[in-house]
């Protein structure tokens, strides 16, 4: 009976165990599941040379970040190694210089635009294209710091790019502070989607405005900006005071579970005198 | 007044509940040196009273859809009043209460207060303390996120690991070939009906079983000495004792208010110490997200599953020290429950809890 008790239990907990313990294995997931499986990674990944070179630089990009992989801009079949890189699949090659900005701007439409029409799009066949300033394959999330006096110098003096830098700077700022802001409260349950939402389109069209290369526009359409960062700030603003808010009445209901504590172990420092007392007698 | 008096009078007629509290709460005695250990388990019945009642009130307006889930605990959090604060003081809870049975089983542990007659005590105890960590399990997958998604997912694919039937369990545990509505389906029946009605079978079973042997004495002082239990059923008394209604109830109660207060003070100060980002986004079958940790419970067992050269064999080797913890009372069945007479077993308690807290230290870094 003994034995039978002993082999059941066991049987239980060899069974339980392992699917708590089992939970744990979810650390060994890797974080490029989705990209792993295209066959473009997976062949240009083990070349060396030219043919590798994009990988390494593009996963540390903020297209990999997003999820944007190599079929999203070059086309082709990403599940299947012969059609790859088939025309028929809507494969694309590096672009030619000139078909840069509409390559890009396919995804980038508002950017394209205003490229095209400012002085650095009508001078595209030899003047800077979007890869010039913000890179290929190791693209990253645009700041300000890609407007700076060693790359611009690379064509002409900085003078007016330096004009457009510092009539941006204020918003730029903000626009990184309000972002701040925006992933602290999400970071503590309250649901942003929509203020980061706002704050994406904001600072598209803001980032957008620098393509036109156009310091008056540049000095003129800033100042909506910053009235529609005044709009997200009283958004956010209320936020913190609804966290104040919980963080005062919280304050209060600890005050009161700690001091009911402390008047229950009073209490109980009385009973023991009275047991003391009493075994006394 | 008058009028609780007659009810108590109508109910003490039929039912005698005069004598039943009487017996039960002032003429209850406990040992006169009971420490403050002995509260864990009325801290722990509070927690999970306060679980139960914000998972009822979650309940509400909790949909148990694949498309549904992750947008109603968004609402909850945002929308209903006062729901982050049943939402954050639910999540919070579960992780306070994992802390306090480990407390509960340590201190128990140390003091030997599982040994005979209180096997079936300590077992029950046990069995609550594994319920607990599957609770946390099916729980975790409800809110339907990017961690809830990808460790169910990993989680119920190491049970393909047990050989002949693994594939076939991993289905049955999920319900489809891939994690999907039918696994959130499963698992929340699990966690709202299934395991708390067993839980509330198993508290009540581990209280009866403490009820009707006697609270242990606690090992220490100069009169301490081994237990001496005979062949026959013998309820310890303690004619000397304290009763345990109001002088002890006011210590335990102390005890509580106390945890409650770290539990309302992480609450509202530090809501995301238990929320990892990726808890924060929906579900996504299609990304796996980076650096996927298990919760601080559980990194231990990750990091022994990374040790073993195959996932069978880290699974054997945890369920192998799990079940040598719940027969410990048909293994250890000497008397002696001092601690500073057990030598041998002090030494394996100290590196056990060394093993434990390095592995997770290790789990966390890795």
């Amino acid at each position: 009976m003994k034995r039978g008790v002993l082999a059941s239990l066991t049987l239980l907990l060899a069974t339980v165990m392992p699917l708590t313990a089992a939970y744990a294995e979810s650390t060994s997931a890797s974080g490029e599941a989705a990209a792993a499986e295209t066959v473009c990674l997976q062949c240009h990944g083990g070349q060396a040379g030219r043919l590798g070179a994009p990988v390494s630089p593009w996963r540390q990009s903020i297209h990999a970040k997003n999820g944007i992989s190599c079929h999203d801009c070059h086309g082709g079949d990403p599940a299947d190694f012969a059609q790859a890189m088939s025309p028929e699949r809507g494969f694309l090659d590096v672009p030619a210089a000139a078909a840069i900005a509409d390559f890009c701007g396919r995804c980038h439409v508002g950017v394209r635009e205003d490229y095209l029409a400012s002085a650095h799009g009508r001078a595209r066949e030899r003047g800077p294209h979007c890869v010039t300033c913000h890179g290929s394959h190791t693209v990253q999330a645009a700041t300000l710091e890609l407007i700076n006096a060693k790359d611009c110098s690379r064509c002409h003096e900085f003078g007016r790019a330096g004009q457009i830098k510092e009539a941006v700077a204020a918003v730029d700022a903000r626009i990184l502070a309000v972002e701040r802001d925006i992933a602290a409260m999400h970071r503590i349950g309250f649901a942003t989607r929509e203020l980061q939402d706002e704050l994406f389109n904001l600072r598209n069209a803001f980032h957008r405005l620098f393509h036109t290369v156009d310091v008056n526009k540049v000095r003129k359409e800033t100042e909506d900006f910053s009235r529609q960062l005044d709009f997200l700030d009283g958004k956010i603003a209320a936020l913190h005071a609804e966290l104040q808010w919980r963080q005062l009445v919280g304050s209060g209901v600890i005050l009161l579970l700690l001091a009911a504590g402390v008047l229950l172990l009073l209490l109980r420092k009385t009973y023991a005198d009275e047991e003391r007392g009493r075994k006394e007698e | 007044m008058d009028r609780l008096k007659t009810l108590m009078d109508w109910f003490d007629v039929r039912l005698g509940v005069r004598e039943i509290l009487r017996s039960n709460l002032q003429g209850y005695l406990l040992p006169r040196h009971v420490n403050i250990w002995y509260s864990l388990g009325a801290v722990l019945l509070a927690l999970f009273t306060l679980q139960f009642l914000s998972g009822i009130l979650l309940l509400v307006y909790y949909l148990p859809a694949a498309d549904k889930a992750f947008v109603s605990v968004e609402r909850i959090m945002n929308a209903v009043p006062y729901g982050w604060l049943i939402r954050t003081l639910h999540m919070v809870g579960s992780n306070i209460i994992v802390a306090v049975l480990l407390l509960h089983l340590l201190s128990v542990l140390f003091m030997g207060a599982y040994k005979k007659p209180r096997e079936l005590t300590w077992l029950s105890g046990f069995g609550l303390f594994n319920l607990s960590l599957i609770l946390c399990l099916t729980g975790y997958l409800l809110p339907w996120s990017q961690l809830s998604f990808w460790a169910t997912t990993v989680a119920t694919d190491a049970a393909g690991a047990v050989p002949w039937i693994g594939e076939g369990l991993v289905t049955f545990l999920r319900g489809s070939p891939s994690v999907g509505a039918g696994t959130l389906g499963r698992f929340f029946a699990l966690h709202v009906v299934a395991f708390p009605l067993l839980f509330l079978g198993l508290v009540g079973f581990h209280l009866f079983c403490v009820r009707r042997a006697g609270i242990s004495v606690p090992p220490f002082g100069p009169s301490a000495r081994p237990a001496g239990v005979g062949t026959t059923f013998q309820h310890e008394v303690h004619r000397d004792g304290i009763p345990f209604f109001p002088n002890y109830t006011v210590k335990e109660l102390a005890v509580v208010m106390f945890v409650l207060a770290g539990l309302v003070a992480i609450t509202v100060f530090a809501p995301a110490l238990f929320l990892p980002p990726d808890a924060l986004e929906p579900a996504d079958p299609f990304t796996t997200p980076d650096h996927i940790k298990p919760e601080w419970y559980f990194l231990w067992a990750y990091q022994t599953l990374k040790i073993f050269p195959s996932k069978l064999m880290g699974l054997a080797a945890q369920g192998g020290a799990m079940t040598l913890l719940a027969l410990l009372p048909f293994l250890d069945r000497g008397e002696e429950r001092r601690p500073f007479h057990r030598p041998l077993f002090l030494t394996l308690y100290g590196l056990g809890i060394l093993l434990l807290l390095g592995l997770s230290i290790w789990g966390h870094r890795s």
